[in-house]
């Protein structure tokens, strides 16, 4: 690559940056979405909790709140269409003390100011009747029939997918060293050439108002706050049958424990404010205090083996709400931030890519939808759906639907060529696992690992 | 869906179950068939290059994979139906188990279901061990396996994080792959292996021993930097590449819970009565699935034993073919 022009390029492909490509993907404009990392999804998206968010306690009136409720619907029935997993679990936001309990009735209304009606106050009896396997001391509930669980990435891939298929340049490795504009458009220095374009989308996270920075404007400031999460082996699965939220607090959304569509139990995140963008490690501290907290929500999880511990960095700002900013920067140049996007950031994504489209619209850019996205079917992850191995009649087309090689996630070898063979191959096992689960369960790669690193190394 | 009937069924095919399909067919049992997930049957000693196995039940000297193949070609000798590349993925009753492999979906029904399927090393997450998830981290089996079975790329230096006789194979096996073991970290303050083993090794492959310290961090973004350790307050880090996990061993009971199956809290067993049989179900467990973990020889003497009181019973009718 030495010098390319495009209509519209997007720096970050995150689960925003990759929502954003796919719907401009439908327009005839000539769009590049750019990352740094080796795959989509690598930075702050691949970490999310993995909940399919009604926005009931959103602030009401903010941007977030709104985004949130649309993205919800549009991202139901994508993952519907597409065949991502969902389970349509509930949450439960359990009070421990009397304050907290004081509060829900307030949470309960704060759910209607943002348009979500179908929370329902309960009794402790009730409460220990849907979940018998909570810990002492639970006073009432709050339901939200609503909150659902989604697999987290698949969402990602697919978006991108469908915006490669449609013509937009996925352009990997590929780091912005050097931001600048004149009359000609916005001049992108990174280290696989240059790229020059007309209109330019900021999705880079943690590292958007660096970017900001770059064409001097100071919007906000990123903080990064890391969630540390803990997740449970797959034998845990029945002890929990609902999202188990906590009252929330001015740090988010607190600590949860919740079923993941993969059949795991997730314990997190933590909430800690950082200088560092890198710090993603998890931390001593952080692991314990989760398993304390753990202990009490549900005292039984912490007898079943951990399969895995990770951390993000959510991009946190100043602002409680989404940072959307559109800066035109006079003639046809538009400049246009997405900023501050935190765990609602998944769910909120397909409507904050409308809401940008919007955006660019009234600021005097052409854009018609002049296609149809390519139709795309995603490999099913949940446990709730048929899985590649459970599946007689894929067997029966392809004999290696029958040969699990992931044996802890049950991922089969006609799941791993499927995946190297597609759009967007990964290029390492962390990416191959995103993909199929493989390498992500309990052993952590203690049968598998040689067997997938044979395959990955020899694509 | 295709369903079948045998008279015992053992699910994997390692020292434990191959040895006890092979005394169950010596015995006169007719029909004896074992799955193995894998694509190749063995189990553990498959790869595992190191000489020191057989030693108990063959009163001889063999490398891991010459041993296995002794015990897989035995079985097949004595007409033992050995399925690799097929998983139980679950159980429809007691008796019943089904199966996937790439031939299709099947129900195995069985008077006596054997469970064999092993054990496996904690890692790095199972210890809650904090830090980054940079590549070059291994358990001594995903170690093993990417040496001897795929000739994979591994590293420059290591730490071993045990000192359990498993830890010593974890040496061996990165000599072989050309890395250099640097230390033995061990958060215990006794060593986990026989007298003298670990200083043996430690002059020989020149590395450090430390006992009582304890791993806190691992570090690197895409691979491995290092490990930051403590030992009674005091912290460092030691600059490597590679970090393999050794020991600290959990059974594989995964399908034995599925089946409801109760486990012990401490080893993570299943709870069983003398006889190595789960409570009012023709269902027994043996090899590696009872912890504490044993010898791949020991395994297969005592699967033996268990396996000549199955067919006694099966002879005797108290069991119904």
């Amino acid at each position: 690559m030495s010098n390319q022009e495009f209509d519209l390029a997007i720096i970050g492909a995150g689960v925003v940056g990759t929502a954003i490509a796919r719907e401009f993907a439908k327009s005839d404009l000539k769009i590049a979405l750019i990352d740094e990392k080796a795959d989509v999804g690598e930075g702050t998206s691949k970490a999310n909790t993995a909940i399919l968010h009604t926005g009931f306690d959103m602030t009401p009136g903010s941007l977030e709140s709104k985004l949130v409720s649309q993205g919800y619907e549009l991202l139901k029935t994508y993952a519907q269409e597409v065949g991502i997993a969902v389970e349509k679990l509930g949450a439960l936001l359990v009070a421990w003390s009397q304050e907290e309990v004081e509060n829900l009735p307030k949470l309960k209304a704060k759910a209607i100011a943002n348009g979500y009606t179908q929370c329902e106050l309960i009794t402790k009896e009730g409460l220990y009747e849907l979940e018998p396997n909570l810990g002492q001391g639970a006073l009432a509930a709050l339901t939200v029939p609503g909150e659902w669980i989604i697999d987290p990435w698949s969402p990602i891939i697919a978006f991108a997918t469908q915006a490669k298929l449609a013509g937009v340049q996925v352009l990997l490795n590929t780091k912005v060293l050097k931001l600048s504009y004149d009359v000609d458009g916005f001049k992108l220095q990174s280290n696989n050439g240059q790229i020059t374009t007309r209109n330019l989308i900021n999705a880079a996270g943690l590292y958007s108002d660096e970017i900001d920075g770059e064409l001097g404007f100071n919007d906000f400031k990123v903080t990064p706050r890391r969630g540390e999460l803990i997740v449970f082996d797959k034998l845990a699965r029945g002890l929990i049958n609902h999202v188990i939220l906590p009252v929330p607090s001015s740090m988010g959304k607190g600590v949860l424990v919740a079923p993941t569509v993969f059949g795991n139990i997730m314990l997190g995140p933590t909430a800690e404010n950082l200088e560092d963008k890198t710090a993603t490690g998890s931390t001593e501290a952080g692991i314990q205090g989760l398993l304390q907290k753990g202990a009490r929500i549900a005292p039984s999880l912490l007898d079943e083996e951990i399969t895995a511990i990770y951390a993000g960095l959510r991009a946190a700002t100043e602002h409680s709400d989404f940072q959307i900013k559109l800066h035109s920067l006079g003639g046809k140049q538009n400049y246009l931030t997405v900023g501050g996007i935190r765990s609602t950031g998944l769910t909120a994504s397909m409507a904050i890519a409308i809401y940008v489209k919007e955006l660019l619209i009234k600021a005097g850019v052409e854009i018609r939808d002049s296609k149809e996205l390519p139709k795309i079917v995603m490999n099913n992850l949940g446990e709730a759906s048929l899985r590649s191995y459970q599946d007689v009649e894929q067997i029966k087309l392809k004999p290696l639907h029958g040969e699990i090689i992931c044996h802890c996630e049950r991922t089969t070898t006609q799941e791993v060529l499927d995946a190297l063979a597609s759009p967007l191959p990964p290029t390492t096992i962390a990416n191959l696992g995103r993909r199929t689960r493989a390498g992500l369960g309990r052993c952590q790669g203690f049968y598998c690992h040689h067997e997938l690193r044979k395959l990955l190394e020899r694509s | 869906m295709k369903s079948s009937t045998v008279d015992v069924l053992i699910v994997g095919a390692g020292p434990a179950g191959l040895a006890a399909a092979i005394e169950l067919k010596r015995a006169g049992v007719k029909n004896v068939r074992i799955v193995e997930r894998e694509k190749t049957a063995g189990g553990v000693p498959r790869h595992s290059f190191h000489p020191g196995y057989g030693l108990r039940d063959l009163k001889r000297f063999l490398s891991g994979p010459k041993y296995s193949r002794y015990y897989v070609n035995k079985a097949l000798k004595n007409g033992v139906q050995i399925s690799t590349s097929t998983t139980a993925t679950d159980w429809i009753d007691p008796n019943t188990l089904t199966l996937t492999c790439p031939t299709g979906i099947e129900q195995v029904r069985a008077s006596v279901i054997l469970l064999a399927t092993g054990a496996r090393e904690r890692g790095r997450a199972a210890r809650a061990v904090a830090g980054k998830r940079p590549s070059g981290i291994y358990t001594t089996g995903s170690l093993q396996q990417a040496t001897y079975l795929e000739d994979l790329y591994i590293g420059k230096t290591a730490v071993i994080v045990g000192t359990e006789h498993v830890s010593l194979s974890a040496v061996l096996t990165l000599k072989h792959a050309g890395v250099k073991t640097v230390a033995m970290i061990c958060e215990k303050s006794k060593h986990q292996t026989v007298f003298g083993a670990p200083t043996i090794m430690k002059l020989l492959y020149r590395f450090k021993l430390h006992l009582a310290t304890k791993i806190v961090e691992i570090q690197g973004d895409q691979r491995v930097t290092g490990v930051k350790v403590s030992r009674a307050g005091k912290e460092w880090v030691i600059a490597v590449d590679t970090i393999v996990f050794t020991g600290d061993w959990i059974p594989d009971h995964e399908l034995a819970r599925r089946g409801g199956i109760a486990i012990d809290r401490k080893y993570k067993s299943p709870i069983t009565n003398g006889d190595s049989q789960i409570p009012n179900r023709s269902i027994y467990t043996i090899g590696n699935l009872n912890l504490p973990i044993k010898g791949a020889d020991r395994c297969a003497v005592e699967a033996r034993k268990i396996a000549s009181k199955i067919a006694k019973q099966i002879h005797k009718g108290s069991i119904l073919s």
